[in-house]
């Protein structure tokens, strides 16, 4: 019988931007937002991905530029009928379930599956059919980085030939580093447990 | 005043950097039409018949024609690479990007010693970190449908399974535990598109390990189940254990696993012109017998 994978001890990580970019880059781009903090990265942070996403009000995002905030990050598509809703909701129910403090500062973040049909104009409809505040973020991106993403995450997906998406079903949060330290999977419960991970988390 | 002298080392690298980048962005610009890239081989284009369906999934999905790597990449290769890219090597990968047995096996960072024979596969990579060498060497991962669909080619014709001892070498392969040294790649037959290694060296990374969803679907899901009896009729044919073995390996994994025999090659997509002036197998297999056993269920 052939080795099967198993979860592994890690060893502490050492700063890496295998995707070879300059460390300023990440940046250099963000002019605008606050500064960010210029220590290394943590190996097991989310924000060593290079990628640049478009948010739904048409700008290039990178997702480091959530660092330093408590992040609630699911991904999803805005055509999908039966899931995702209830994602959405679920993150709205631990936003609201935040203390004031932490959740004016925490930031919830969804990135679509699908980079065929959610351009910008849908993300931003999606964002007002949802009732979505200035806290959220709404991304959209290039097929590889979206692999990517859903591969640090540990989300499975998968189109089908009707260009909608079987996935799995997960609420991720991360802390300011942007290190994963709670995962919500299923459609079901574990809301005051993320919530508290937010909480947690800072 | 005296001027500094560069450094003749220094020189040369920035030269050979300059050479590299060069040569890297006028490849794709001038194709040169019948040369296949080296140690590539031309996948023609067919279909790839997924092994769970989706109740709005056809039975065949078309797949492009695509250069493949003709066997796995090699410890020789990984080292050039992990020597460009410093972030790789193992003392320094990023925990987000590899789990602790990455490149376990290797002497050192830049040794990959006697375990690791320059001309085996390399084995112990995450899905990042193959990745990332493909983005490196120009290339990319192939799709699970891709791979597939070349695996599935026998040494005579497309259809590996129309030869009498196609699926008993591959069920064999998954009964023989791994050697501790590899043997080295590309020493295995070719297969019918010149492929070698893909059924019987070692398992082989794809893009889309990811979307191997064999439960949890999100609409409630027609493959819930999977392996219980009750919705296993929408699976293609329970009798290709392979590929069975090969899905559920995929499905277990995690983009930072490494794994003892778990290595990768890359593809490249093929420039339409090239496809035409390539040498070509004959096209489209048969459909011998219908592809799926079982109805699906509705």
């Amino acid at each position: 019988m052939k080795t099967q994978p198993l979860p592994l001890l890690v060893v502490a990580g050492l700063l890496a931007l295998p995707w070879s970019l300059p460390a300023a880059e990440t940046c250099a781009c963000c002019a605008a937002a606050p500064a960010l903090p210029a220590a290394a990265l943590s190996g097991r942070s989310i924000y060593q991905l290079g990628a640049i996403w478009t948010s739904d009000a048409g700008r290039p995002f990178r997702l480091a530029e959530l660092r330093g905030r408590p992040v609630v990050l699911a991904m999803f598509f805005t055509s999908c009928g039966y899931a995702c809703p209830r994602i959405v909701a679920d993150m709205t129910r631990i936003q609201q379930t935040l203390p004031a403090a932490v959740r004016s500062e925490a930031r919830f973040v969804l990135v679509s599956f699908d980079d065929v049909r959610d351009t910008v104009p849908a993300l931003r409809d999606y964002r007002a059919q949802h009732g979505l505040d200035a806290n959220w973020v709404l991304l959209r991106g290039a097929p590889g980085d979206i692999r990517e993403l859903a591969a640090v995450l540990g989300v499975q997906y998968k189109r089908d030939a009707a260009g909608m998406f079987q996935h799995s079903n997960l609420i991720t949060v991360l802390n300011p580093e942007g290190e994963i330290v709670h995962q919500r999977s299923g459609l079901e419960g574990g809301l005051t447990a993320a919530a508290q991970a937010v909480v947690a988390s800072r | 005043m005296k001027e500094a002298i560069p450094d003749p080392g220094v020189r040369l690298g920035e030269l050979c950097r300059g050479l590299l980048l060069t040569f890297t962005f006028t490849l794709p610009l001038t194709p040169r039409a019948a040369e296949p890239p080296r140690g590539m081989v031309l996948i023609p284009a067919g279909t790839y018949a997924p092994l769970v369906r989706d109740r709005n999934d056809p039975e065949r999905v078309p797949v492009a024609a695509y250069w493949l790597d003709a066997r796995p990449v090699t410890n020789g290769e990984f080292l050039a690479f992990v020597r460009a890219n410093p972030a790789w090597r193992r003392s320094r990968v990023a925990p987000l990007f590899a789990d602790a047995r990455y490149l376990a096996r290797w002497a050192g960072d830049l040794e990959p010693g006697p375990r690791a024979p320059a001309d085996a596969p390399v084995v112990e990579v995450s899905w990042f970190a193959a990745r990332a060498y493909a983005r490196w060497a120009g290339k990319r991962l192939p799709t699970t449908a891709e791979w597939e669909h070349a695996a599935a080619a026998g040494r005579h014709g497309p259809v590996g399974r129309a030869e009498p001892d196609f699926m008993t070498r591959a069920i064999e392969w998954y009964a023989q535990p791994a050697p501790t040294i590899l043997p080295p790649a590309g020493a295995g037959r070719p297969n019918f598109y010149g492929a070698r290694d893909l059924l019987d060296l070692v398992w082989e990374w794809v893009d889309d390990f990811n979307a191997t969803l064999l439960n949890g679907d999100s609409r409630g899901g027609s493959t819930a189940g999977f392996y219980c009896a009750g919705a296993a009729a929408g699976v293609r044919d329970p009798s290709d254990y392979p590929a069975f073995m090969r899905a559920g390996f995929r499905s277990s994994l995690q983009a930072r696993y490494t794994v003892g025999d778990l290595g990768f090659r890359c593809a490249r997509d093929a420039d339409p012109a090239a496809v035409a002036a390539a040498p070509r197998p004959p096209s489209a297999p048969p459909a011998a017998g219908s592809p799926t056993r079982f109805a699906r269920l509705p």
